[in-house]
């Protein structure tokens, strides 16, 4: 990290441990970096459409998973929990072909469906963690009340289940933010790089500039650390709920 | 209420599994009419000494940093259940290698490994323990022993977090009555602590094992799988494949993921089920 406050002349010069010359120039060209600049916009506007609706489909799936009696529903529980541990090392390669078939490749938009695919399954299956603690009374009264169904999921529940939908919105948002892979085989247009791919590009190019580097490193860094470090007590309670409450 | 989800999981789960498994099946590449060909990219890939060498190498990288994660896992959560002075501080910063994005992470860890300007070398040059610098990340002796460092300081938090809240479950009369028998330190873990957090340890461990396994930034950033295979694993393998535009090959090989992964999906699955 201290590289990144360094220039590039005395980062080669006289290599030491702690920064020589404390500049803020490297932070000043990577906001001057059109790349840089365009990536972090791509990256947001992906991370925030992807979090919302997975939110919005995982809500309602851990709701009907839950609550709803219906057949096939264990099977159905059962199918998420395994989508969720499919890692996209086993699937990045048919997504990239059928991305590119249905000419979603090098779009925002194919990036934010294809990343649907590890975030609704990881928001469903901690959400469910969070709505088998709730007292499903609650919803019978409401419905007995003359609420619907998504009345009951809108006012009732999710009042209830809001710090559980606060981690599983920092665990998605961060899943969505720091994904390298999908990102990597799906838009190789510079245009619509996000942010980890854009920082490994110029890690690759020809005069590796370190300072900058990790200048930009740092300052995508910083919107999820301050994420994690802000909502350390949800994203722990979510990480837990997921893997030990199931 | 649940179609949307169904949606998402028949398109971009179902339909790219089956499409990957039909692929592996044929000689497709980017512009050809694939052809059925029957097994013959798996014989292929038996018989391609890189792959081999990227089987070896994820049984390696694997094994050793599950054992680390562990290790280092349970002893920090053990240090942070004492009463120490700032614990939310030394929890937080325990948490920050686990925060940090993964792209960010590693490549923080390339800088540190740097021959020229990597802290590493220059800690080690100053307090006089090597003469010349080490290229970590570019030799085949340091590679591996490198990458499998910088994994474990990534993934240890999870552990450490996890374990820690399973501790802090464990009945405090339990130690009391125990001190109150004479047990020793080593005797109230052996006897209580572990007992107590073997369910966590064993979804934990799992669970990660399956990250693992498929992990491919942490040496996609450091090594690329270099130098030459010295750090190939098979996530590497299968993203240098499709590299080549073999399709099928590509798809055969990431597809030899998939058993080790089911494996330990059914043993979690029938873990969350016995809940």
């Amino acid at each position: 990290m201290n590289l990144s406050f360094r220039s590039q002349s005395s980062l080669y010069s006289r290599v030491t441990l702690l920064p020589v010359d404390l500049n803020l120039n490297n932070y000043r060209l990577a906001f001057e970096n059109e790349f840089f600049i365009k990536s972090l916009i791509n990256t947001l506007i992906v991370c925030f459409s992807s979090t919302l609706i997975a939110l919005l489909f995982s809500l309602m799936a851990a709701y009907s998973l839950t609550i709803l009696k219906y057949k096939g529903r264990d099977t159905l529980g059962r199918i998420i929990v395994i989508a969720f541990l499919t890692p996209g090392a086993i699937l990045f390669i048919p997504m990239a072909v059928i991305a590119a078939n249905i000419h979603l490749s090098n779009t925002l938009r194919g990036l934010i469906l294809v990343y649907l695919s590890f975030l609704v399954p990881l928001g469903t299956y901690l959400l469910i963690g969070f709505f088998k603690s709730i007292p499903l009374e609650l919803e019978e009264a409401a419905r007995i009340d003359g609420a619907n169904r998504l009345q009951a999921l809108f006012f009732i529940i999710l009042p209830l289940v809001a710090p559980g939908l606060i981690s599983v919105a920092i665990i998605t948002f961060t899943g969505a933010y720091n994904e390298l892979l999908y990102s990597l085989v799906i838009n190789t247009n510079p245009d619509v790089r996000t942010l980890p791919v854009t920082i490994v590009w110029l890690t690759n190019s020809e005069e590796s500039p370190w300072g900058l580097m990790m200048a930009c490193s740092a300052m995508a860094a910083l919107p999820v650390m301050l994420l994690y470090f802000a909502g350390q007590r949800f994203v722990v309670e979510g990480l837990q709920t997921g893997s030990v409450k199931g | 209420m649940i179609l949307p989800t169904i949606l998402v999981l028949l398109f971009f789960f179902l339909y790219p599994l089956i499409f990957e498994i039909y692929t592996s099946f044929t000689n497709k590449t980017l512009s050809n009419d694939p052809k059925f060909v029957g097994f013959q990219n798996y014989i292929l890939l038996l018989q391609n000494p890189e792959f081999i060498t990227a089987v070896k190498n994820s049984i390696v990288y694997v094994s050793v940093v599950q054992i680390g994660k562990f290790t280092l896992g349970l002893g920090v959560a053990i240090l942070l259940n004492q009463k120490l002075r700032a614990r939310g501080l030394w929890r937080g910063l325990v948490l920050v290698p686990y925060a940090i994005p993964g792209f960010v992470a590693f490549l923080i860890w390339r800088l540190l490994y740097h021959t020229e300007v990597g802290a590493l070398n220059i800690i080690l040059q100053g307090i006089g323990l090597i003469d010349s610098p080490i290229s970590f990340l570019g030799e085949r002796d340091w590679a591996m022993p490198a990458v499998i460092v910088s994994t474990i300081w990534r993934g240890f938090p999870f552990w450490a977090i996890m374990f820690l809240a399973a501790l802090q479950a464990v009945p405090a009369e339990l130690y009391e009555a125990a001190a109150v028998d004479g047990a020793n330190a080593w005797h109230r873990f052996r006897n209580i602590s572990l007992p107590g957090i073997r369910p966590v340890i064993l979804i934990v461990f799992m669970l990660s094992t399956i990250n693992t396994i498929n992990s491919f930034e942490a040496i996609w950033l450091q090594t690329g799988g270099g130098p030459s295979d010295a750090t190939v694993i098979l996530p590497i393998f299968a993203y240098r494949s499709l590299g080549n535009f073999q399709l099928g090959e590509a798809s055969a090989a990431a597809l030899s993921l998939v058993p080790i992964s089911i494996v330990f999906s059914i043993l979690i699955l029938r873990k969350l089920r016995k809940d």
